[in-house]
């Protein structure tokens, strides 16, 4: 598990657009709303809506293939409208080798 | 960045929180002033803060000699120190433990039984308990042994020693009973107890720091000693001593630590400990009532002799409970298996639990708060999970 402390708050928006690549679930009515996302076999994070720290689990064994895409998630957020096409691309490259990784395929 | 709120503490079965400030202080004068150990230095203004500490610790648990208590680490430190010693000379017996059993029992005896140098028994439960008489049914001619927990740091109950101990002794077989979760919390007479050794903490009930512990142990030539060295005593013989407690210490002493663990167990003693006990009780019974009238929630102990509550919440995870807990109240819990994944097995299927645990210090506002907490946090689990 690792912590990240990031320069702004995360805000529910950011939470929605980790949707377009894993499962995200909420309980909006805890403090300024809990929000965890998960994409299995790669890490889920977790943490609080105007919070700036976020709580990141890794799948160990692949953890060096995968903590680079957890970074360009942070980096390429944006409140507006984005166009998520090279980070689909990114995260079907590292998803084959993580597959391969962990299953042989 | 969100302002965090002040921090109601509920992890006292891991390591107790706040220290009585006799204890602050204790560490405080022990670290002002050079050490003072008979036999390790010429200098004479300081406490013999090693003997102090024997003689609280054999007063509070009515443990006579008080030779007979022995400084160590911590608990597993003391439990791996009485294993390895016992089956020294025991080799290739029966050993018993149960499911209730913390991994500083489970790990030592799984270890030893994948050497070929035990055989292992683990007993069930029920109901917070190893029965004696499943203890008995399950003694054979080559049992020489039996460790468990005096009190489950899953589901705060208290075993039946008198009756398991009863049994093992008509047939001759050694018996530890690891005191980690009971020192300090409930009265222990070991006069009375049927334990050949008995371990503690000082991090827990005894409001020590962490870095002590220690056993007590009825007959030291029940056990080998497994660690020589320096003792500051009979320094010319080039075999360790074999009287107690140098039987079992060697080397520098953990100073400050004892001194912390002889204030705290003076503390628990001027407060008296059936005190300590009996608020415990009430504050207990209070926090599973409260969580228990929510549906959503599955409270796993619901009559505890010790300070805990284990429970989860139908639909989160206790580590996303522990999180919510932690971040939004400032409730500082555990969760997960706590160290003893055979009680989970049977209780939670695996998936380990919430468990919240108080101390003396611990408010009873601070529990009005942690159920208001819990149930906050279930009545929205029931409405809401899913995506945003």
């Amino acid at each position: 598990m690792k912590e990240f402390l990031l320069d702004v708050p995360v805000s529910e928006g950011f939470f929605s657009y980790l949707g377009n690549f894993g499962q995200v679930e909420a309980l909006p009515n805890l403090g300024d709303g809990f929000y965890k996302f998960e994409k299995p076999d790669w890490f889920s994070i977790k943490g609080f809506a105007g919070d700036t720290t976020v709580e990141v689990r890794f799948r160990k064994e692949v953890m060096d293939l995968t903590v680079d895409f957890l970074y360009l998630l942070f980096s390429s957020y944006r409140e507006e409208a984005m166009d998520l096409s090279v980070l689909k691309q990114r995260e079907q490259a590292v998803g084959k080798r993580v597959r391969e990784h962990l299953y042989g395929s | 960045m969100v302002e965090r709120p002040p921090i109601i503490y509920l992890n006292n079965a891991a390591t107790t929180w706040p220290k009585p400030p006799e204890v602050l202080e204790a560490v405080r004068q022990s670290l002002a002033l050079p050490v003072f150990g008979s036999g390790r230095t010429t200098g004479s203004q300081g406490e013999d803060s090693i003997t102090l500490a024997r003689e609280a610790l054999s007063a509070l648990l009515v443990a006579d000699p008080p030779e007979h208590v022995v400084f160590t680490q911590n608990a597993t430190d003391s439990l791996n120190l009485l294993l390895q010693g016992f089956l020294a000379k025991e080799a290739g017996c029966h050993v018993l433990t149960t499911e209730l059993d913390h991994n500083s029992v489970l790990r030592p005896l799984h270890e030893l039984e994948r050497q070929g140098r035990i055989r292992l028994t683990v007993l069930p439960f029920e109901k917070g308990s190893v029965r004696p008489d499943s203890v008995e049914a399950a003694i054979t001619p080559d049992t020489r042994l039996m460790v468990t927990a005096h009190g489950s740091n899953v589901l705060g109950s208290v075993q039946e020693i008198a009756g398991i101990g009863e049994s093992l002794h008509d047939h001759g077989i050694f018996f530890i009973v690891d005191g980690a979760q009971t020192a300090g919390h409930i009265p222990v007479d070991l006069r009375e107890l049927p334990a050949d050794a008995y371990v503690f903490t000082g991090h827990k009930g005894l409001f020590g720091i962490p870095g002590t512990g220690g056993f007590y142990l009825r007959d030291p030539e029940s056990v080998a000693p497994v660690r020589y060295g320096g003792t500051g005593t009979d320094s010319f013989s080039l075999f360790h001593p074999r009287e107690m407690p140098e039987r079992f210490e060697s080397g520098t002493h953990n100073y400050p630590g004892l001194a912390a663990l002889a204030a705290g167990a003076n503390y628990i003693a001027s407060v008296g400990v059936k005190a300590v006990s009996e608020k415990a009780e009430r504050q207990t019974a209070f926090l599973i009532g409260a969580l228990k009238s929510e549906p959503n929630i599955t409270v796993y102990n619901e009559s505890p002799s010790l300070p805990i509550v284990s429970f989860n919440i139908h639909g989160m995870e206790n580590d996303d409970v522990g999180f919510i807990l932690a971040r939004v109240y400032g409730i500082v819990a555990r969760t997960g298996l706590h160290c003893a994944p055979l009680v989970h097995r049977a209780i939670d299927g695996g998936q380990g639990c919430v468990r919240l645990s108080l101390s003396w210090f611990t408010t009873d506002e601070e529990c009005r708060t942690a159920a208001g907490a819990v149930k906050e946090i279930a009545k929205n689990a029931n409405s809401s999970f899913g995506s945003p």
